[in-house]
C-alpha cells in the first residue's frame, strides 16, 4: 500500500519520491494543505474502495498513520 | 415563478412546490445510492414539522437550532420551523459542544434539530440548556426522542399561518476573525429581497454541486433558497474529500465556492495538465464532469490572476461581495461578462452603497434588523438611518464595488499613515512560494509573517532568500509608508476559523529573518 499511496501523494505535492517514507509528516514534512489532503483521501477512497470517516481524518499525521488507518477499513 | 409573489420564506417553499413539484430539489447519497427529495415532498414535510411543532409548544414562540451538514432532513427541519412561523437558528457544526450551549441559550433556543453525528452532544446540552423542550434527530439515531421520519409518519399538515414580511425569519450567528459570535437578525423581507435582488439568468435545467457549509446565509441564500426560486436541482457533496469525485459523479452545471477551493482545484488541472501532456481545457472539462457552466465565488478574495486563469480553461469564475448581516449578497457578477480588473461585482437592484471615510456603507432591504439582544454591538453596525458599515475598505466605479481591506485591521503607523495589511497580503496572491500570509504592525514595522511552500523551496533559508527578493520588488510598487520592513517566517499554518478564514489574533511564531 505504500507505494500506491506515495503515487497518490505525488499527484498533490512536488517532493523528491525518494525522500517519502512511512514517517514523512503530510503538513509539516510534505507540505499538505488541509484541502490537499482531503482530496487526496477522497481519492483514497476510489483507488482502494473504502469509506474514511471526516472525524478520523485528523488524527492522521504521518503516511504510516494513515496506512494503518487505511487497512483498518479494509 | 413570478418574483413579484413572493413575501416571505413560507411563499417560497409553497409557490417553489407549486410549480416545480415532483422535480428533485435534492439529490444525495445514501448508502450507494442517490435518492431524489422533491420540492412538493419538502413543502410537505415542512407542514407536518409545523404540526407537531404546534401541538407541543401550543403558540409559545420557537426559536429552533439546527446542527448538522446539508440533507434534505435539515431542509424540512428549516423550513417545518418557517412555515409555522417560527424561527431558525442554524448553528456551525465544527463547534464544540461548549460553544453550541452559548448560542443556543444566547438565542433562547428552546427546540433542538440535530444530525445524528452530533447525537454525543445532547447530554451536555440536555444539562446545560433547561429551556429546550424537545430535541429532534434528522435521521435515525440511538436514543432520540423522536426523528422527523416520525414526525412526517405521524403528524398532518398544519394549515399555512399568515407570516408578516418584516418578521424574524433567522439568527445567524457570524463566525467573524475576531470577539464573540453576534446572531444576526434576519427577517423574511431580508432573506426574500435578496433571493429577489439580481436577474440571475437561471432556468430549471440547472444543475448545482452544494460543497459550502449550510449554516452560511452564503450558501443558504444563494444555493438553497435561489433553487426554490428557479427549481435548480441541488446535488449535497457529501465531503469535502469527495469534491473530484462528486463533480464526476453529479456533473452540475454551476457551483459556488470559496477563493481556497477554486485555487486549489486550478492548481490541481494545472498540475494534471503538465504532469499528463494534455491541454488544461481538456484536463478541466473531465475534472469538472464536463457540464460545469460557471462558478460563483466569494466569502474571501480571489486573485484576478485565478480568475484569469479560469476562463482561459473556459469556466467564467464570477465574484461577488457580500456579508450575513446583509442576507448576504451586495454586489454579484453575470457569468455571461466576468470582469478580471479586480472588482467584486456589481451593486445588486435595491441596494445603495456610499463611501464614507473609505469605508463601504450600504442600505438595502436586505440589511438585517440588528445583532440579537446586542444592541451595542448593533449600535456600530448600523447608524440611526439605517445604513450598515460593513467595515471593508473600498471604492465603487461604474457601479461596481473594490475591496481594499478590513477597516478593523488598519495598521496606523506612528508617523499617522494608514496601511491595509489584506491590501498588502493580496499582493502574494499568486506567489507560489507564500502559502498564507499575515501581515501586522510590530515595534511599529509593516511585518510579513510568512508560511512558505516547503514542496517549491524546502530550505528554510533559500526560500528566506527568495522571499526577501519577492519583497523587494513588491515593495518597488508600494508607496514608501507601505513597504513591508520585516519578515518573519513560519513553519506551521496559522490558526484559523472554522471558515478557514486567517484568525488575525493570534500569537507570532515565526523567527525574524
Amino acid at each position: 500500500m505504500f507505494e500506491q499511496i506515495k503515487e497518490l501523494i505525488l499527484n498533490y505535492v512536488d517532493v523528491d519520491a525518494d525522500t517519502i517514507t512511512e514517517e514523512s509528516r503530510f503538513i509539516e514534512d510534505l507540505g499538505f494543505t488541509s484541502y490537499d489532503f482531503m482530496s487526496m483521501l477522497g481519492e483514497v477512497e476510489e483507488t482502494f474502495g473504502v469509506q474514511v470517516e471526516e472525524e478520523a481524518v485528523l488524527t492522521l499525521s504521518t503516511i504510516g498513520d494513515a496506512i494503518k488507518y487505511f487497512e483498518s477499513l479494509k | 415563478m413570478d418574483k413579484t409573489k413572493i413575501k416571505t420564506l413560507a411563499d417560497l417553499v409553497r409557490l417553489s412546490a407549486e410549480e416545480f413539484g415532483d422535480k428533485a430539489y435534492i439529490k444525495e447519497k445514501a448508502g450507494t445510492e442517490i435518492v431524489e427529495y422533491s420540492h412538493a415532498k419538502l413543502y410537505s414535510d415542512a407542514r407536518k414539522i409545523a404540526y407537531y411543532i404546534k401541538s407541543v409548544y401550543e403558540g409559545e414562540k420557537v426559536h429552533a437550532a439546527i446542527i448538522g451538514p446539508s440533507s434534505s432532513m435539515y431542509l424540512a427541519a428549516y423550513f417545518g420551523t418557517i412555515v409555522g412561523g417560527n424561527v431558525t437558528v442554524p448553528l456551525d457544526a465544527q463547534l464544540q459542544a461548549e460553544d453550541i450551549t452559548d448560542l443556543v441559550n444566547r438565542a433562547d433556543v428552546n427546540l433542538f434539530f440535530y444530525d445524528t453525528r452530533y447525537a454525543a452532544m445532547i447530554p451536555h446540552l440536555k444539562e446545560n440548556c433547561p429551556q429546550v423542550k424537545a430535541f429532534v434527530a434528522l435521521h435515525e439515531a440511538e436514543g432520540a426522542e423522536i426523528t422527523i421520519a416520525e414526525i412526517t409518519e405521524k403528524f398532518s399538515k398544519a394549515e399555512p399561518v399568515e407570516i408578516d414580511p418584516s418578521s424574524l425569519a433567522s439568527i445567524v450567528y457570524t463566525s467573524g476573525t475576531t470577539g464573540k459570535a453576534k446572531g444576526v437578525m434576519l427577517s423574511h423581507g431580508n432573506l426574500i429581497d435578496n433571493v429577489n435582488c439580481a436577474d440571475d439568468e437561471s432556468d430549471s435545467e440547472q444543475v448545482l454541486l452544494s460543497v459550502l457549509p449550510i449554516h452560511h446565509v452564503y450558501c443558504w441564500t444563494c444555493d438553497f433558497l435561489l433553487s426554490l426560486r428557479y427549481g435548480t436541482t441541488i446535488c449535497i457533496n457529501d465531503s469535502m474529500m469527495r469534491i473530484a469525485m462528486n463533480l464526476k459523479l453529479f456533473q452540475p452545471t454551476m457551483m459556488l465556492v470559496v477563493p481556497m477551493i477554486a485555487q486549489t482545484l486550478y492548481k490541481q488541472i494545472m498540475n494534471a495538465a503538465t504532469a499528463k501532456q494534455l491541454p488544461p481545457q481538456a484536463v478541466a472539462q473531465a475534472v469538472f464532469g464536463g457540464r460545469l457552466r460557471c462558478i460563483y465565488s466569494g466569502g474571501a478574495y480571489l486573485a484576478p490572476e485565478i480568475q484569469k486563469g479560469y476562463l482561459d480553461l473556459g469556466i467564467p469564475i464570477c465574484q461577488g461581495y457580500g456579508m450575513t448581516e446583509c442576507s448576504p449578497r451586495i454586489s454579484t457578477a453575470n457569468y455571461n461578462n466576468v470582469s478580471t480588473a479586480g472588482d467584486v461585482g456589481e451593486v445588486v437592484k435595491g441596494c445603495t452603497v456610499e463611501i464614507r471615510d473609505g469605508e463601504i456603507v450600504v442600505k438595502s432591504p436586505s440589511v438585517m434588523q440588528g445583532y440579537y439582544k446586542y444592541p451595542e454591538a448593533t449600535a456600530e453596525a448600523l447608524d440611526a438611518d439605517g445604513w450598515l458599515h460593513t467595515g471593508d475598505l473600498g471604492y465603487v466605479e461604474n457601479n461596481r464595488i473594490f475591496i481594499t481591506g478590513r477597516k478593523k485591521n488598519l495598521i496606523i503607523l506612528s508617523n499617522g499613515e494608514n496601511v491595509s495589511p489584506e491590501e498588502l497580503e493580496n499582493k502574494f496572491a499568486t506567489v507560489d512560494l507564500v502559502s498564507e500570509i499575515l501581515v501586522y504592525a510590530e515595534d511599529g514595522f509593516v511585518t510579513a509573517e510568512i508560511l512558505p511552500n516547503r514542496d517549491l523551496c524546502p530550505d528554510l533559508d533559500a526560500a528566506a532568500n527568495k522571499l526577501k527578493e519577492i519583497i523587494k520588488e513588491i515593495n518597488l510598487t508600494l508607496p514608501s509608508s507601505k513597504t513591508i520592513r520585516r519578515l518573519r517566517l513560519r513553519e506551521v499554518e496559522f490558526d484559523k476559523t472554522t471558515s478557514k478564514k486567517i484568525k488575525r489574533q493570534q500569537s507570532i511564531q515565526g523567527e525574524i529573518v
